[in-house]
């Protein structure tokens, strides 16, 4: 009974399984694939000039506009790098002639719309987007942006502000490190597409320069406007023929792009970056353009490479060596200037060496031998089968159209793009990767933690190291006048007559200070003992006991080492310069500065002095009304983290040492908040302090 | 004053429009083993995109195996005992000899400090011979080969707290092939090349927790804030738990969550409804019922003290708070939705216009109303970064003064319709892809029971009053049962400069 019932059962399902037979993926058969529609823009050209691109969509009550303007951060000027961007951001947040953008944020808003200004390498946008029952208000604010930018102050303040930490976090995340640094190689650092943006280009950046720049490139027959979504085209055209009727700046035509210019510079480079467990690396090459004649087979080669879980560099490095997460190569061609090639990812510190050995022979593989026919088959049945999605949304199509009008390529580049595909064969591909992907062109650039590296980088080549350094601001020099440089003269000798006297203070051949500094808590709440020496203009040594063991550094003027109880090391650039400005800012010296020509005295203020070197050093000196005697140096220092921060030692309990007055009470400030006080044991001159002792070693 | 009270009114009608309309749309049915499918329809393009969406996420990591969830979820590639494999039946046996291996390997090394370790070595050099005969039957990667080649795009998946996702698009007319991986995937899923992908993983975990400062930060403000709710854990898990996941693991994990009644799948464009029930009752028909998966039960205790914790970093400041809030099922949820907009939501949130704008000493600043997840009581969270020459304290302080103000004085009225508006725009625009529709309506299904909550949540934010407003922020902004998570520069080893 019991096992008729279980029969019965088996029997059941069995038929239902029979019934409804799971073919496998193979033999699956397709319907043939659906019809695409492709809608074709409504184009014109308003009176005065401005072409326009009008899809309408009424799917959903909204509506989106977006001008595409003949500009780009290739036209910023080298001493004003990131000005492009700048101005961008500042046409919208700065507002317009009537509205502060403030009350264009709050206005915007209050319908959920909103207008937006960016800036790519070779074009800029202002964008508008809202429900379709704000159409009108939206595009009044829009056209207000486009036409009549305020470029408030206080919002160039906030965007040089913003750029400005911009610069101070950009090594924090290593993933963007390698990308950037590979660009700088592959199109050369002083050129436009490949520079980036410091400190003083920003400080070089004022309203003026803004304004010019919209001036030069803002004008509407240097622009496409497009416009998509839930209207009538031909109540739009009219719509945008009364908007911009008023507008009618004229401008010379903008000229051609500059020209990628920079010659091949292959090699093993290395940014060492101590605070991550994996390499992060970007190997690369310059490419093409999409019109190549080659640029299908391009793609299909880099694809069988590199591109998605198909990819033989994913099925190698990552499944089959589980070396890595991310790895993808990519064949990134642009629009009118050559893109790059390039192979991207992280691995474990250890596998760093290994892992660019394999994709090494993943590269030579796919020159020296023909890919199969199946990669063949599969990589352009993935592009073909998928081609469809360039058509899911009615807005590609439009955006397209714009675009292929822009970089003047033809109307149906796409469809031509679709031929060449299907038309790629294994011969083309093997020819094409021999042809481009150069192996004696990579750049092999790695961001990472060396002393993890299982294998010595020099391994797959010499190694060249990149320094992510963030060079500081330029310090403000007001050159002034004779005048002004009189009376700072006049400051420092009434000062050195306060200290003791100018011969007393020609006379220092050598000093010697001891102290003990009591570091806020914001700043380590620790107690340091220093003793510092110093011969000359150059001979600089300090020793430190700190809480975690002793510190001492040498410095000749040029080079020196730095000694910690991890061992001892060259010294690094910062501190070499920390290590100069010590000695330059020593009270005795900096106040005979006006007797050394390459020094600039100048006074900035009432009872305040400037001295400059030529070789970059600058220290404020403020001056007690009273007495004549320094109250405080003020100077830049790379700060915590390299990000520059102002310092500001302030000077008290003035004593006598030998015929010269000396404080022996300091404060230290650092961005304007109380990092430490300094109290000053022993302050000695011409001990007759030799080099070899200072030079020497603990 | 008509006007102003038709603007007022629109945005309300317009959702209310959206809704009536999109039900039309919208077909859902449940298959017999507890399965349930959502199937848009959207024809304008011979397109469709799929989001599976199961009820199982990092909460429910095995006390120890923390990140197995996610560890899953990339099994879930690996393909069947047709996908994937030269010969299923050679595969199977160098599989299960590579278990049998490891379960010596782990006998032994369960020793302690009494393990052989010479012992250890042959044994691991065992299973890396056994693991390699096994790889040497695998197709690589054939079940991402066979969507790609087929036009797929954007296939991925994703682990959070709270859930798993899978996802992609094909041109419809290939939609049987989905029908088919999908239900295969989850049918009879093959863990192979397990040992390698688990390398894989640590490497992912490398990528977005040990390398980014930002990530470090996230992982020890969970940790932190919470004690004894597994929202403690992040879903990558700890590094040596993934180095010792086993397959056998894994598997039980999928046997004990993977069940039907956790399983909601959305389906949205090209698509017909009639031919979606009957394929789904083909496919997926054959995924037994399974029995009803245990939940997370440990409740978070209530926390009695402000907590810091400090991440050295050489990177530049980042500041983390978070305060204890109920989940997303608290009749409170929608009104902190509503105090998170008006904080941070655009350039007219209060944190913006204050800390970015104004004072400029951050470059970014915002808050979160729900972090790791929703499901359980979790964090409202605010993310700072300080401006250059600006302090973690300055910024904590801004922070402490603002929600300070939060509750003390009502939000203006402007400001509060502002935010419901923005709320009703952002629904309408969400609604204009395939994919996004799929997750959308899949996650509202699974985590309210009825996707039109999408939709009706604007009237629970509608309700929402100045007086709720300030009332949430008093009730879950205390002091008291916050975590500060922040960076600071470790001790450098610079002496001149530094101190004088």
């Amino acid at each position: 009974m019991k096992r008729t019932l279980i029969a019965a059962i088996l029997l059941g399902s069995l038929a239902f399984g029979q019934g409804t037979k799971i073919p496998t993926y193979k033999e699956l058969k397709y319907p043939p694939m659906g019809q695409v529609k492709i809608p074709e823009p409504v184009q014109a050209t308003l009176s005065n000039g401005m072409r326009v691109f009008l899809l309408e969509n009424h799917e959903l009550p909204l509506i989106s506009g977006s001008v595409m303007v003949r500009t780009g951060n290739l036209f910023d000027p080298a001493d004003k790098k990131g000005l492009s961007s700048i101005m961008a951001e500042v046409m919208r947040s700065g507002g317009t002639k009537a509205k502060s953008g403030d009350q264009l944020d709050v206005e915007l808003e209050n319908i959920a719309a909103s207008v937006e200004s960016g800036m790519d390498e070779t074009s800029a946008s202002v964008s508008f987007s809202a429900l379709k029952e704000s159409t009108d208000t939206a595009l009044a604010i829009f056209k207000e942006v486009l036409t009549n930018p305020e470029f408030r102050q206080d919002k160039i303040d906030l965007s040089i502000t913003q750029a400005r930490s911009g610069i101070a976090r950009r090594n924090d995340e290593p993933d963007g490190i390698a990308d950037r640094e590979l660009q700088r190689i592959l199109y050369g650092p002083n050129t436009p597409y490949g520079w980036q943006v410091e400190y003083t280009d920003l400080a070089n950046i004022h309203r003026e320069d803004l304004q010019a720049f919209y001036r030069r490139y803002y004008f509407p027959k240097n622009m496409m406007l497009e416009v998509y979504g839930d209207f009538n085209a031909a109540e739009m055209k009219d719509k945008l023929e009364k908007l911009f009727a008023d507008w009618k700046v004229e401008q010379p035509a903008v000229p051609a792009f500059p020209k990628v210019t920079a010659p091949a510079a292959p090699g093993v480079y290395l940014a060492e970056k101590p605070d991550v467990t994996q390499t992060f690396f970007s190997i690369g090459e310059l490419g093409g353009v999409r019109s190549d004649p080659d640029y299908a087979s391009l793609e299909v080669a880099a694809n069988i490479l590199g591109e998605g879980f198909t990819s033989r560099l994913v099925k190698e490095v990552r499944t089959k060596l589980g070396y890595a997460y991310n790895i993808a190569a990519v064949w990134s061609a642009q629009w009118d200037h050559p893109g790059t090639f390039r192979i991207v990812g992280s691995t474990k510190s250890m596998t760093t060496i290994e892992t660019i050995q394999a994709i090494q022979t993943e590269l030579q593989k796919i020159r020296m031998e023909p890919v199969t026919d199946k990669e063949l088959q599969d990589a352009k049945d993935a592009a073909l089968n998928g081609f469809v999605f360039n058509f899911a949304s009615p807005a590609q199509t439009l955006s397209r159209a714009v675009r292929y009008e822009y970089y003047g390529y033809p109307k149906d580049f796409v469809f031509t793009y679709q031929k060449a595909l299907g038309a790629v064969t294994k011969a083309d591909v093997l020819r094409v990767a021999q042809a481009r992907f150069k192996p004696e062109n990579l750049a092999i650039v790695t961001v990472g933690n060396p002393k993890d590296f299982g294998k010595q980088l020099s391994t797959v080549g010499k190694v060249m190291p990149i320094d992510l350094t963030i060079p500081e601001p330029k310090q403000e020099i007001a050159a002034g006048d004779a005048a002004s440089q009189d009376r700072g003269k006049a400051l420092l000798a009434r000062a050195a007559q306060a200290m003791g006297g100018t011969d007393k203070l020609a006379a220092v051949k050598d000093w010697t200070r001891s102290l003990s500094m009591v570091m806020e808590p914001s700043a380590g709440g620790i107690t340091v003992k220093e003793t510092t020496r110093i011969i000359g203009a150059d001979q600089f040594r300090q020793d430190q006991e700190l809480p975690f063991g002793k510190m001492a550094v040498y410095s000749d003027g040029k080079t020196g080492w730095l000694a910690t109880p991890q061992g001892t090391m060259a010294m690094p650039a910062e501190i070499l310069k920390q290590a100069r400005g010590e000695t330059f800012r020593g009270l005795a010296s900096v106040l005979l500065s006006s007797r050394d020509t390459s020094r600039t005295v100048n006074a900035v203020g009432q009872n305040t002095v400037q001295v400059s070197t030529t070789d970059g050093l600058s220290v404020k000196i403020d001056f007690d009304a009273a007495t004549g005697l320094p109250a405080s140096e003020s100077y830049q220092e790379a700060g915590q983290n390299g990000a520059p921060s102002e310092v500001m030692e302030t000077f008290s309990d003035w004593r006598d040492s030998g015929g010269i007055k000396v404080p022996f009470k300091v404060v230290l400030q650092q961005d304007g908040k109380k990092a430490g006080e300094a109290t000053v044991a022993t302050f000695q001159f011409n001990t007759g302090l030799k080099t070899e002792d200072l030079a020497k070693k603990p | 004053m008509r006007v102003r009270f038709l603007l007022f009114l629109l945005p309300a009608l317009l959702a209310a429009q959206s809704l009536k309309d999109f039900e039309k749309k919208v077909t859902k049915f449940t298959l017999a083993n507890g399965l349930t499918f959502l199937v848009i329809e959207r024809h304008d393009a011979p397109i469709v995109s799929f989001h599976t969406y199961v009820d199982v996420g990092s909460v429910d990591d095995p006390t120890g195996r923390t990140g197995l969830a996610h560890m899953f979820e990339h099994m879930a590639f690996k393909g069947t005992p047709t996908i994937g494999t030269k010969d299923w039946a050679a595969e199977k046996k160098a599989l299960d000899k590579v278990e049998e291996i490891y379960d010596m390997l782990e006998a032994e090394e369960n020793k302690g400090f009494r393990a052989d370790k010479k012992k250890v070595d042959s044994i691991k050099a065992d299973l890396n011979g056994a693991i390699e005969k096994a790889e040497s039957f695998v197709v690589v990667n054939e079940f991402d080969q066979v969507v790609e080649s087929n036009g797929g795009v954007g296939m991925n998946a994703d682990t959070s707290e709270d859930h798993t996702e899978f996802f992609y698009s094909l041109p419809s007319n290939r939609i049987e092939l989905w029908w088919l991986l999908e239900s295969e995937r989850f049918l009879n899923p093959v863990f192979r090349e397990f040992y390698k992908e688990r390398d894989v993983v640590r490497e992912e975990r490398r990528m977005r927790t040990e390398s980014s400062p930002v990530g470090k930060l996230v992982e020890v403000m969970l940790s932190t804030a919470f004690e004894a709710h597994p929202y403690k854990n992040a879903p990558i898990g700890w590094a040596s738990d993934i180095e010792s996941f086993r397959r056998t693991e894994a598997e039980a994990f999928y046997k004990k969550y993977y069940v039907p009644s956790n399983i909601t799948i959305a389906i949205a464009g090209d698509v017909n409804p009639a031919d979606a029930k009957k394929m789904a009752e083909k496919y997926f028909g054959r995924i037994p019922k399974g029995p009803e998966s245990p939940r997370v039960r440990t409740v978070e205790p209530v926390q009695v003290g402000e907590k810091r914790a400090g991440v050295a970093s050489p990177a530049q400041p980042f500041l983390l708070i978070g305060y204890k809030r109920p989940d997303q099922y608290s009749a409170d949820d929608a009104a902190l939705d509503v105090l998170n907009d008006i904080l941070s939501d655009g350039r007219t949130g209060i944190i913006y216009k204050e800390m970015i704008r104004d004072s400029k000493i951050a470059v970014g600043a915002e808050s979160i109303p729900g972090f790791p997840g929703g499901k359980y009581p979790s964090l409202f969270l605010f993310f700072v970064a300080p401006s250059q020459g600006h302090s973690i304290e300055e910024n904590e302080k801004a922070i402490d003064a603002i929600i300070e103000r939060m509750k003390t004085q009502a939000v203006d009225a402007e400001s509060l319709q502002r935010v419901k508006t923005k709320l009703r725009a952002s629904l309408i625009r969400k609604l204009d892809s395939n994919s996004g529709l799929a997750s959308e309506l899949a996650t509202y299904e699974a985590n309210y029971g009825d996707w039109r909550k999408l939709f009706t949540e604007l009237d629970d934010y509608n309700k929402v009053t100045a007086d709720d407003v300030m009332r949430v922020a008093k009730a879950y902004l205390t002091k008291d049962t916050r975590t500060v998570a922040y960076t600071y520069a470790p001790a450098k080893a610079s002496a001149a400069g530094d101190a004088k």
